[in-house]
């Protein structure tokens, strides 16, 4: 008789918690039908408390992979982007989040990953290895890649110097990026308090652009950095 | 089984205090081999942790009464069902592993409710009826998505997943219903127990012949003999927790563990071995997966569940 061919989970030697810290993790049932009832809690909590409304976004790709960037001022970012993107991208939807923030203890990595499905990114430690899985990533089709090119949050609502890391990524590559700003999410929720206030949020989706025309190199990057600075900046002051 | 029955139970305490006695005694024990002769406990320490970790939740089910017992112990076979799964790759085939779970919910259920016929906790009937209707869903999962390929792998896995970790498995759960549930349940909890940690000690003191060289090179002949010689002795040492079974049926108690303790070991042995693997999980530490902690007491509790009940009403 032919032997089955078994197809173990690669992770079988990890606990829980290692498991959900390494990156790409593997599909699991129970998780994403946490993902899904903290998803639906999410969007009805937004649009209560916060009365998010999300401006254009029909501009969101509606196929394959893209690149979201955006402002950068609270917590509150990453959850109202998910929330603009189609549930059936749900789990397939990344936000770059900081390894030395997000995945320090277990409630965080909890809540990064099982709710927010987050990307461990090593900001200070090795930028370059996170954004090559970042690129691994989008090469799987229909990806989606969420990153707040300032690094951090900012504190005094002005938009901070992009990274140039995300032109890197963009520079000769074929995926749309998205630029997207996010209002009154800093005033929400500041960095450094602990509970969000009842603030309205508004989302403006800019239109993507592509820049496959440009070679990779740190040019590029830093040329697509500004860019992406200038399209998130226009859409704040209401054009776009 | 409820709490204030928990309390006024002269069998929860004496295991309640057994359980605290072995904890505190062992962790003593450890403390003087590391700090008083300083010996490497390092893998002795992790085992211990994962004690404590397992022993809580378990006592907490039983103080808390049936219905808490039944929901843990579903929970510990849905656990242990989605290790099974994650070794030999049925996990990825969703539908399937969602019906295997609705099995053992099930199962769970059967165990909750009451019979609507006899009127006493546990229908009895819809627990003995539920692989017919399980197996028959799960052979309908190929059928309703039109496909044939691969598919019986898939359907034998999640057949063997259901009826061993689910059904028989929950033997244990269906236990909870008895009026001697709190006699039933420790023995087997402490009786498998005690079988593996006899063979361990056993097969350290005399080990020398390979018991199945491939399957698990680590045991022994010496090892599970000795087993098998605690285990005979221990029911009469417990017998004042239930003194309604006879003489033969302890000794038939004190097989079923002995033999079944080490055959249901090795059992899952011959899964990961096939798959390729050393443990079936890392969730407990120092102890590997659920399935690799509780593989005995599969095996063993259907065995004993129905040796009890032909003798004595449960």
């Amino acid at each position: 008789m032919e032997p089955w061919q078994y197809d173990p989970a690669r992770d079988l030697d990890k606990s829980l918690i290692d498991r959900l810290k390494c990156f790409p993790r593997e599909p699991d049932m129970l998780v994403y039908g946490a993902r899904l009832a903290a998803a639906l809690l999410m969007r009805g909590w937004l649009g209560v408390y916060h009365r998010l409304t999300i401006v254009n976004r029909e501009n969101l790709p509606a196929s394959g992979s893209f690149v979201i960037v955006a402002n950068h001022a609270s917590h509150l970012d990453a959850l109202c982007l998910l929330s603009a993107l189609p549930l059936r991208r749900l789990h397939r939807a990344f936000p770059a989040a900081a390894q030395d923030y997000f995945f320090v203890s277990v409630p965080r990595v909890l809540l990064s990953t099982v709710v927010v499905n987050a990307l461990p990114f090593q900001r200070r430690a090795s930028p370059l290895q996170s954004l090559s899985i970042c690129r691994q990533l989008l090469d799987v089709d229909g990806n989606v890649l969420l990153i707040f090119p300032e690094g951090t949050r900012a504190t005094n609502g002005e938009l901070a110097q992009f990274k140039p890391g995300v032109g890197l990524l963009l520079a000769g590559a074929d995926f749309p990026v998205v630029p997207c700003y996010l209002e009154g999410a800093g005033k929400a929720w500041p960095k450094g308090k602990r509970f969000p206030r009842p603030r309205t949020v508004r989302l403006t989706v800019g239109s993507p652009r592509r820049y496959s025309h440009l070679s990779p190199g740190k040019a590029a990057a830093l040329e697509i950095a500004g860019d992406l600075q200038n399209a998130v900046r226009e859409l704040a002051s209401g054009g776009g | 089984m409820s709490p204030s029955a928990a309390i006024a139970s002269p069998v929860f305490r004496f295991y309640a205090a057994l359980a605290l006695g072995l904890i505190v005694l062992a962790g003593v024990i450890l403390a003087i081999l590391r700090w008083g002769l300083s010996k490497n406990v390092d893998h002795a320490w992790q085992s211990y942790r994962g004690w404590l970790l397992m022993m809580p939740p378990v006592f907490v089910a039983f103080f808390l009464g049936r219905v808490a017992v039944i929901v843990f112990f579903t929970a510990v076979a849905i656990f242990a069902f989605k290790e099974f799964a994650r070794a030999t790759g049925l996990y990825r085939d969703w539908w399937m592993t969602g019906g295997v779970y609705l099995g053992i919910i099930g199962v769970g259920l059967a165990a909750l409710v009451h019979d609507p016929r006899l009127h006493v906790a546990g229908w009895y009937g819809l627990f003995m009826a539920l692989p017919v209707y399980v197996i028959a869903a799960i052979l309908l999962l190929p059928i309703l998505r039109n496909r044939s390929q691969g598919q019986l792998q898939l359907l034998a896995l999640s057949i063997l997943g259901f009826t061993y970790f689910g059904w028989m498995f929950g033997h244990l759960t269906f236990l909870a219903n008895a009026r001697e549930a709190y006699s039933y349940l420790l023995y087997l909890l402490f009786a498998v127990e005690l079988n593996d940690v006899a063979a361990f000690v056993c097969g350290r003191l005399f080990g020398r012949h390979q018991l199945r060289s491939e399957i698990s090179p680590k045991k022994t002949w010496e090892g599970s003999l000795g087993a098998l010689a605690v285990s005979l002795l221990f029911p009469w040492a417990v017998w004042f927790t239930f003194p309604q079974l006879r003489p033969g049926e302890l000794i038939l108690a004190g097989l079923i563990v002995g033999i079944g303790g080490q055959l249901g070991d090795l059992a899952i042995s011959v899964i990961k071995r096939d798959v390729g693997i050393k443990d079936m999980g890392a969730v407990i530490p120092g102890h590997g997966g659920v399935l690799d902690r509780i593989d005995s007491l599969i095996y063993v509790a259907p065995l004993f569940f129905h040796m009890v009940r032909w003798f004595h009403d449960l």
